[in-house]
């Protein structure tokens, strides 16, 4: 404008000089306050923007998100774990935590009061939605009726002030079913919770404990031992998520994400083990302890001597997976007892000498642990020596009791005058200590430790279990160095003495000597599957190498089969099976300290032609009856032969039965086989003639009748299966008298033979289950000569030489 | 029939002159963000309390619309009036923070606190609002009179006339109605209680006697006491010291009282440069208490992260700017300390607000000019940048040529 308005100009004019000085300050102070809280306030709070969303933004982010999201994790269903038959030894089923939230339940009775309680405390009764105010007491009785709980411990929970208290662990489904119902009925979502778990069911309860562990609920579901530790990975599965936005009280945002992260399901293992030949090995050792006075437990492995797959893995003392930490082991519980009972026990003794022995039945024994192997490891030298051609069956070898290393004599179980001149055969049926150290002095140090070597007793196996122990073997230049100790340490192991080797070293290496000289690796886990059944990983036999070949393994077949058949091991024996093996009595270091520990074992296999299984049973420290006695309470001789032979022969027989092997008798096999005569007089000629077949025997008919009118011997007696029974159709019988004949000095063939031709039959007497072809009739019960009727049976027993091993 | 502009006065034709556009686009502006904030920031909150959850949205939208018409027309009220007008709002003001004290008068709440009167229809509104515009209104009228005004003569020959005599050659004598004013409301804001509301009343009339003239140092004096007033409530008492430790250290209280502020720093941190999205934000779902309203900034820097966060500081920034501006062309000094006075409040309610929500200060219940949700505020502020407008129309027109 060009001219300034009239009331400008006088304001312009009016004004003093102390006006336009103020007016300069206002000017000034005010661009003063523009600068200051028109920038300068700024500054900071921009600076704070930048700190907070981008310098620290990830971090708030991230503590941000936490407490935005639910994180429920989705539990995996941990992989099942069977046996070779699809049997399941171990499996999960859901179980749940009964949780209480004290504070919340205050909460809950609040709100009730605050909504069904007017203000002068009346109960509004008719208000929508109404429902009886939740009383401590009565939820607390309720809670504890169903937990069947104490019902103060519930209420002193239900009255504390915290958000969280474990009401009851691990509840079936059934109790938590009730548990629900009464979360509803009294509207108590949130004050009392069910948080669902797993709970492993182990279906065989003991069967196996070692081999397949437990799953410690106490440590987050984790495997503790044996496989349910070695293969924890893949049985337990990938827990999965679902992370949903919530707001400050829990609830699902309306409008959010959520973000799911699939639970995938553990695998399911399927193991080598058959659950019944486990059931057999338990069950042989629990009763050979109790038969022997068993001090220190001991074990049962059973292989497939082919493939090396593990059968079957026992361990004594055993414990219950489903309630792992509880002690039943009769001997276990006992010495527990003393220290409870001790009233000189410190305090904590007990819960002490509980941990121990709760690790004492968890742990592996047969696998953590090595021993000296004893003349079991026979095998393996016979085998060397074989192989190398140092040997053959044509050597003999001469026991004097006793053999000469250097300057020290050791002895030979069968003292002076000993064994005597023996042929190999019958020195590894005798199980002759000095005739070994002479097969190993044969064999010289180098190559036996070429053997030891090759064998596998330098190195773990391989086994896919946990904890696999180690063998104490002498370093090679100790072994080999040409001094008088190295005779020894030659001598020694040449019986299996002197050295510490594991079970499953010992039975890869027994599997190696009788499988065509296969040294196998050994193996538990056939295959894993996933849940939907398909095969992620499948265990072939590996072979480690060829030992010896497949001629001397059937040459060492043969001449262990002999140990059986009539050599120390002779109460393994089994008519119908051919049954090889080599007894053994380990000293212990603890024995050469004059204490009483000998661990006796028997290595058997069977068939002996064709092995389908190759057991390992010990007994570790059979009580005697008094120090340094060799025979126990009972009455049995402490020796492999005499103890685990006599259970091993039991068990391959249930073994071999069980895996469908058919009992096959020899002649004098039939002999011992003692079978009831049916009684056929009556009956039409043909179905007498299939009754009397089907039982065994050999039938000859006289006559042409339909009907048989009488048996020779008639029904009800009994003789031997095999014989030859006569029916007469429609003749009458002849009612002449015969005379026994002598048939002392006779086998039990030829015995039956003369005493059939004069219509007589053989009965085997004594209680021997062996007897071998060569057994000759000692005596016999009829008088020679006496007139008897046909069809007698003459009881005859045999005599045979016993040994020990 | 209207009247031509040549029959109008001078007065009369200045009343008429032009907004002052950019301060009432800014206000346009950051009053529609504030509402649509609202909208975001309270939907939550209104659907826990199973309500409409476009509830408070639509009620601040009402509010605002009230609150532009008032705008409009306390823009079209020659100012001048203020300068008698102001007694009478300022007296009504002492009269309302005395009722606001009566039982029976304020509204019911557990902590005790006095601070809202009842007001059947609209709800609640707090006194503190009018006397911080009737000291505004006072302080500048009285303040732009101060040159004009007759000195006052004292009888020297009493001692007490000597006394006044020395007092008012120092500059005293001046201060003291200012004083007894703010005075008077700090003892009546003191029982309500109502700490922040004192503090926006206590700076802009501190800036206005800046302005206007008042010797620098009694600001120094007073600055000295204020401080080490505060200074000695701290240390000795332990509300106090807990606010300052809990403004150091929020994580250590995570239960109380640290919790509104750790939930604040979450939702701004969570932004990041943009932000989780308009609408999109978490913290409000029951996290972070007072969304709606002391902390709509913290959800705003949530959902629109730093730019946008920063856009609506930079905004403000402008507005403060610009109604500096309008005080350093006002027609006269009655119109600079008025807006100056305005705009100094509603400087310091940002600065407060946010400082408080970004923990740069310790907490103190100060609502976000034109965001926070309450209708009362937001019409009063509203009403506020209309006599910042008013002053705007009178503003000289730049002379041409």
């Amino acid at each position: 404008m060009e001219t300034p308005k009239r009331g400008e100009a006088q304001t312009e004019l009016s004004r003093t000089a102390p006006d336009r000085k103020a007016n300069r300050v206002i000017l000034r102070r005010t661009l003063f306050l523009m600068l200051l809280f028109g920038l300068i306030t700024f500054l900071p709070l921009f600076h704070r923007l930048y700190t907070i969303q981008i310098r620290d933004h990830a971090m708030y982010q991230q503590k941000a998100i936490d407490q935005q999201t639910m994180d429920n994790p989705v539990s995996a269903n941990r992989g099942d774990i069977l046996d070779t038959n699809g049997n399941v030894l171990a499996m999960s089923a859901t179980v749940y935590d009964v949780i209480l939230s004290p504070k919340d339940f205050k909460a809950l009775q609040e709100r009730w009061d605050d909504k069904y309680t007017d203000n002068e405390g009346r109960v509004l009764t008719e208000k929508n939605g109404y429902y009886p105010r939740p009383e401590t007491d009565d939820v607390a009785a309720a809670l504890s009726a169903i937990l069947g709980l104490d019902p103060e411990s519930v209420l002193k929970k239900l009255e504390k002030n915290t958000y969280y208290e474990v009401a009851a662990s691990r509840v079936e489904l059934e109790v938590s079913d009730e548990v629900r119902g009464l979360i509803k009925e009294k509207h108590l979502s949130n004050s009392v919770l069910l948080v669902p778990t797993t709970k492993r069911y182990y279906p065989y309860g003991s069967l196996g404990a070692q081999l397949i562990g437990w799953v410690n609920w106490k440590n987050d579901n984790r495997g503790a031992y044996g496989m349910e530790a070695l293969y924890e990975e893949t049985l337990a599965g990938e827990t999965g998520r679902v992370v949903t936005a919530k707001d400050a009280s829990g609830k699902e945002m309306k409008y959010s994400f959520q973000d799911y992260y699939d639970a995938s399901d553990g695998n399911t293992i399927h193991l080598t083990v058959d659950a019944t030949i486990q059931y057999y090995c338990e069950r042989i050792l629990e009763k050979g302890i109790e038969m022997f006075d068993v001090q220190n437990g001991g074990f049962a492995i059973a292989m497939d001597p082919k493939t090396g797959a593990i059968k079957a893995w026992a361990n004594s003392p055993n414990y219950d997976l489903n309630d792992p930490w509880t002690v039943t082991d009769p001997v276990l519980c006992e010495y527990l007892n003393t220290v409870r009972e001790d009233p000189a026990a410190l305090e904590g003794a007990y819960s002490t000498a509980l941990g121990q022995i709760q690790n004492r039945q968890w742990r592996n024994k047969a696998m953590n642990d090595s021993y000296e192997p004893g003349s079991t490891f026979k095998s393996m030298v016979l085998a060397a020596a074989l192989e190398e051609g140092v040997i053959n069956e044509n050597s003999t070898y001469y026991c004097p009791g006793y053999y000469k290393v250097g300057n020290e004599s050791i002895s030979c179980s069968q003292k002076a005058p000993g064994h005597g001149s023996q042929s190999l055969a019958k020195a590894v049926a005798n199980s002759c200590n000095p005739a070994f150290m002479m097969i190993g002095q044969a064999l010289g140090a180098e190559k036996f430790y070429d053997y030891l070597e090759d064998f596998g007793f330098l190195e773990q196996t391989g086994i896919d279990m946990q904890g696999e122990g180690i063998s104490l073997v002498w370093d090679r230049k100790l072994f080999t160095a040409p001094s008088t100790q190295q005779n020894a340490y030659l001598a020694t192991a040449s019986f299996g003495q002197g050295f510490q080797a594991t079970p499953i070293q010992l039975i890869t290496a027994a599997s190696a000597v009788i499988n065509g000289g296969h040294l196998m690796e050994p193996y538990v886990m056939q295959s894993i599957t996933a849940p939907d059944g398909a095969i992620l990983q499948q265990t072939e036999p590996t072979e480690v190498r060829q030992v010896v070949s497949e001629e001397t393994s059937a040459r060492c077949r043969t001449i262990l089969e002999g140990v059986v058949n009539g050599g120390t091991g002779k109460r393994a024996y089994v008519p119908g099976y051919r049954i090889g093996g080599k007894t053994g009595s380990s000293e212990t270091v603890e024995s050469r300290r004059g204490e009483d520990r000998t661990i006796v074992s028997f290595l058997g296999f069977a068939p002996a032609d064709d092995p389908q299984i190759v057991v390992l049973l010990a007994y570790d420290a059979p009580k005697p009856v008094a120090h340094k006695s060799n025979f126990t309470e009972r009455g049995y001789y402490i020796s492999g032969g005499n103890m685990a032979a006599l259970m091993a022969g039991e068990l391959l027989e249930d073994i071999l039965d069980h895996m469908g092997i058919e009992k096959s008798y020899t002649e004098a096999e039939r002999a011992k086989i003692d079978v009831t005569v049916p009684k056929v007089v009556g009956q039409t000629a043909q179905i007498g003639i299939e009754a009397a077949k089907n039982i065994g025997f050999t039938v000859r008919t006289v006559g042409q009748g339909d009907t048989v009118t009488a048996q020779i011997p008639s029904g009800g007696a009994v003789i031997p299966s095999g014989s030859e029974i006569i029916l007469y159709l429609g003749e009458e019988k002849p009612s002449d008298l015969v005379s026994v004949p002598d048939v002392r000095g006779k086998t039990a063939a030829q015995a039956r033979e003369i005493l059939a031709g004069n219509g007589l039959y053989l009965k085997i007497g004594g209680s021997s289950s062996y007897m071998s072809s060569d057994a000759i009739v000692a005596s016999q019960e009829l008088t020679i000569g006496a007139q008897v009727e046909r069809g007698t049976v003459v009881v005859c027993l045999f005599s045979d030489n016993t040994m020990i091993d | 029939m209207p009247k031509l502009k040549r029959d109008l006065t001078m007065e009369q034709q200045l009343v008429r002159g032009p907004l002052d556009l950019p301060f009432l686009m800014l206000v346009v502006m950051l009053t529609s963000i504030g509402v649509i904030m609202v909208l975001s920031a309270s939907y939550a909150t209104a659907m826990g309390e199973g309500r409409d959850p476009i509830f408070y949205f639509l009620r601040q939208a009402e509010f605002a619309a009230a609150g532009f018409v008032l705008m409009y027309i306390a823009s079209k009220v020659n100012y001048q009036w203020y300068r008698w007008g102001s007694v009478l709002v300022l007296g009504l003001a002492f009269l309302l923070l005395v009722l606001v004290l009566i039982p029976g008068f304020h509204t019911n709440r557990s902590d005790n606190v006095k601070r809202w009167l009842r007001m059947p229809g609209i709800g609640a509104f707090q006194p503190s609002e009018v006397a911080k515009l009737g000291v505004i209104l006072y302080f500048s009228a009285r303040m732009s009179k101060r040159n004009t005004e007759k000195k006052k003569v004292y009888d020297i020959r009493k001692p007490s006339g000597v006394i006044f005599q020395a007092l008012d050659e120092w500059g005293f004598m001046e201060l003291v109605p200012y004083g007894a004013i703010l005075l008077t409301i700090i003892v009546l804001m003191y029982f309500e209680p109502h700490m922040s509301g004192t503090i926006l009343i206590l700076i802009p009339a501190a800036a206005i006697l800046f302005a206007g003239g008042i010797k620098l140092r009694w600001f120094a004096i007073g600055g000295t006491t204020v401080v080490s007033l505060l200074t000695l409530i701290i240390t000795t008492t332990d509300y106090m010291s807990k606010r300052i430790n809990l403004w150091r250290d929020p994580w250590s209280y995570p239960r109380d009282g640290g919790y509104q502020i750790i939930q604040s720093l979450y939702a701004i941190g969570s932004g990041g440069l943009f932000g989780v999205g308009f609408g999109q934000g978490r913290q409000k779902q029951g996290f972070l208490p007072e969304a709606e309203n002391d902390f709509i900034f913290s959800i705003a820097c949530e959902e629109l992260g730093l730019i946008g966060a920063g856009l609506i500081l930079i905004l403000f920034v402008l507005l403060i700017l610009r109604g500096y501006w309008i005080a350093l062309h006002a027609r006269d000094r009655f119109g600079s300390l008025l807006v100056v006075g305005i705009t100094t409040l509603m400087a310091v309610q940002v600065f407060l607000n946010i400082s408080v929500v970004t923990n740069f200060l310790p907490t103190t219940g100060v609502s976000l000019p034109f965001f926070s949700y309450g209708g009362t505020a937001l019409m009063i502020q509203l009403i506020e940048m209309g006599i910042v407008l008013g002053v705007s129309r009178q503003v000289p027109a730049p002379k041409q040529g």
